[in-house]
């Protein structure tokens, strides 16, 4: 068995207009490997190939050179597409269904037998909050309650590796840190998690590596840790000192020949905050 | 796999105010065609409510059918929900497959309501007919002649037509081989005439015939003197003790007077064994009409599979509308190919050298010869001239279409699979 739950090498994809002339170079040899249970975040801007590089590997795109594997199978083999979930970035849903159906018609595309695609559904649907709204029709639905039951079907198969285009996109605060917890629990269970992405926080959260992409090409790629941490600086937290205390600390440092950037409070982010906030009032 | 995605399509084009639109239209159309004034035939309104279903509201459901199965895919590769089963374990040629066999469960449900009622209409109409005319309601059993003959002199002929004048200056004669071991339902048989009729006293209406039907094994024959109306078949009662003692039946005929006229070929005479069994024909019918939807549904899903919903649509029209004119496509062909063929139909002009033809039979003669080969032939499908004419359709008839569209649309599913597995998603 691969150990890599994602392998590409020399993966290149360039559009053709109609006549088949070379029109956008939309993704340039990816070589690109992720480990198993690992979660592994693709950065980048719009139009940079982040996208490509997913239907790349779930065979809706064909590249124009190079090979990809997606669990030691090549991408779009049926054998891997069992093991597979799929949160695409927009929640492409049959609107005429309501939450019930739709996990019903997706479970029954991996021929989950009747008995355990209910007891599934029902379970998925209280994981994403959604059991009480369960007999609504979809377009009745938010675009947050839509990417929530987006990310149900995408992981009703209990995929070994999930894919996950802008999972947090549409979602508020709440429904922002519940997809993240969500997808470190999957890292928990061992599953590896694939996430595109364009907002930075997002991923620094939750990646244990990335890869940054810029106009088809990845311009830097390791781990979340490794890529920011800066070599020469080092940073103290300390409670509980008085201010002559940390004056004499920084004369210290001083008088070692050490540079003080700076002496400050932390701040803790927004949404921390925000979540404080909701979930204390509620 | 199949039948998930099939269930899918199905409760998806069900939920659409298309099917619903076809439907009460459908309905309305049959509600109405038993009102519409006819001819005083009693049988005239049952005819009319079978044109009106089997053309109109086919017709309407055809092409309902081919807007839901040609607008299908290309939606879902719009709003990308194709994504979403295109990351499942499926196939491509699954998918294309159970979108067939949707919109194919849709037909039927469709067939089976409108036809129901078309039903139920039929038999209440003919409820109140008087029994002479429930022939409609029958299915006969066709038998061809084995063999024509005229005894004696036909008087002349006439594009293909035998004509005989009367005073046994020249008899007609067909013959009909083991009536008797071909009849499953040996009760009852007729004879039908279908005899073109001229008299030298000038117009008329009928002209005055006598026929004689006999066993050519045993010799028992039977007389009568009947009255031919002018484009209008003559049926005859043929004796069931007649057939029931083997060997061939001989029908003859000739008319009375001297300065009548009667024109006849080899095929102006048929015998029909009558069975009772509308019911079971109609169904034959059904499915027949069942087969040339699925057909059409093949063809607009393989279009689908390529091309945006509405050019989708409008080649799904185009093909269904080509398919029923093959014959003069083909004919148009060979006109431009061999300007001497049919040249008796041609205008003097089209006679000459033309260069314009000329141009133009170069350019479109093979197109057009390979375009009526390659398109589906949907006069095949065409099982209402048996139920207008109370004829059984054959098995033959039945196997042909059957065979004729598991090999089109087994060849179009084919196609659509070759090309949804090449298709991109963007």
């Amino acid at each position: 068995m691969d150990s890599f739950a994602v392998r590409t090498e020399g993966l290149t994809k360039v559009y053709k207009d109609f006549w088949r002339r070379k029109s956008t170079s939309a993704l340039t040899n990816l070589n690109l490997t992720i480990e198993r249970g690992e979660i592994f975040g693709l950065l980048g801007p719009n139009g940079s190939g982040k996208t490509t590089t997913v239907k790349l590997l779930l065979g809706l795109l064909f590249p124009t050179s190079g090979k990809s594997w997606l669990l030691g199978y090549p991408s779009g083999d049926l054998k891997t597409k069992s093991k597979i979930g799929f949160l695409p970035e927009e929640s492409y849903l049959y609107k005429f269904l309501n939450a019930e159906e739709i996990l019903d018609f997706y479970a029954k595309l991996f021929d989950i037998p009747k008995k355990e695609r209910k007891r599934l559904i029902d379970v998925l649907l209280h994981d994403v909050g959604l059991y009480p709204h369960r007999k609504r029709p979809l377009h009745q639905y938010s675009k947050g309650m839509l990417r929530r039951i987006g990310l149900a079907q995408a992981i009703i198969n209990d995929p070994e590796l999930v894919i996950l285009d802008e999972p947090t996109s549409g979602l508020d605060p709440i429904g922002s840190r519940e997809m993240k917890d969500l997808i470190l629990k999957f890292k928990r269970q061992g599953k590896t998690v694939v996430l595109c992405s364009h907002l930075l926080a997002d991923v620094q959260d939750i990646c244990d590596r990335i890869a940054i992409f810029n106009r088809g090409v990845v311009q830097i790629m390791g781990s979340v840790k490794e890529l920011l941490s800066l070599k020469n600086v080092i940073e103290f937290m300390v409670k509980n000192l008085s201010g002559n205390d940390i004056q004499a600390v920084a004369a210290f440092i001083k008088d070692r020949n050490g540079d003080v950037i700076s002496i400050n409070h932390p701040s803790t982010t927004l949404e921390e905050l925000f979540v404080n906030i909701i979930q204390h009032r509620s | 796999m199949i039948l998930t995605i099939a269930s899918h399509t199905f409760r998806e084009a069900i939920r659409k105010k298309t099917l619903h639109v076809l439907i009460g239209l459908g309905v309305l159309i049959l509600i109405v065609s038993p009102l519409i004034p006819t001819t005083d035939e009693p049988d005239a309104r049952i005819k009319i409510t079978l044109v009106a279903f089997f053309q109109v509201v086919m017709l309407l459901c055809i092409i309902g059918v081919i807007f839901l199965s040609a607008t299908s895919l290309p939606h879902e590769i719009e709003d990308r929900t194709i994504y979403g089963i295109l990351s499942k374990p499926v196939s491509r040629l699954k998918i294309v497959a159970g979108k067939i066999a949707g919109f194919a469960l849709l037909s039927a449900l469709l067939l089976m309501i409108l036809s129901l009622l078309n039903m139920a209409t039929i038999q209440r109409i003919a409820s109140k007919l008087p029994e002479e005319y429930k022939g409609i309601l029958k299915a006969r059993k066709e038998f061809k002649a084995s063999q024509f003959s005229i005894k004696g002199d036909p008087h002349h002929t006439r594009e293909g037509i035998l004509w005989i004048a009367g005073g046994r200056t020249g008899i007609a004669s067909w013959s009909f081989s083991d009536l008797c071991k071909k009849s499953e339902n040996k009760s009852s048989f007729e004879i039908e005439l279908n005899l073109k009729i001229e008299s030298g006293k000038g117009f008329i209406d009928t002209v005055p015939l006598v026929i004689g039907t006999e066993n050519a094994l045993s010799g028992r024959c039977k007389t009568e003197v009947l009255s031919a109306k002018v484009d209008k078949p003559l049926p005859v009662k043929l004796d069931a003790e007649i057939v029931q003692e083997g060997g061939a039946i001989n029908v003859t005929i000739f008319p009375i007077h001297l300065a009548d006229y009667v024109g006849v070929r080899h095929d102006s005479a048929t015998v029909f064994s009558i069975q009772k069994g509308f019911v079971s024909n109609y169904a034959k019918a059904i499915v027949i009409t069942f087969l040339k939807f699925l057909l059409i549904v093949t063809i607009a899903v393989m279009g689908s599979t390529y091309l945006s919903a509405p050019v989708s649509i409008v080649s799904a029209l185009v093909v269904f509308l080509c398919g029923h004119i093959l014959e003069f496509i083909r004919d148009f062909s060979l006109l431009m190919q061999h300007q001497n063929v049919h040249s008796h139909d041609l205008p003097a002009v089209l006679k000459k050298p033309n260069i314009f033809l000329v141009y133009m039979d170069y350019l479109m003669k093979k197109p057009l010869e390979w375009l009526s080969f390659i398109l589906p032939d949907f006069k095949r499908f065409d099982s209402l001239k048996f139920l207008l004419k109370g004829i059984n359709i054959p098995p033959e008839t039945l196997g042909f279409s059957l065979g004729y569209t598991a090999i089109y649309a087994g060849s179009c599913l084919c196609i659509s699979a070759i090309i949804f597995k090449k298709r991109e998603f963007f």
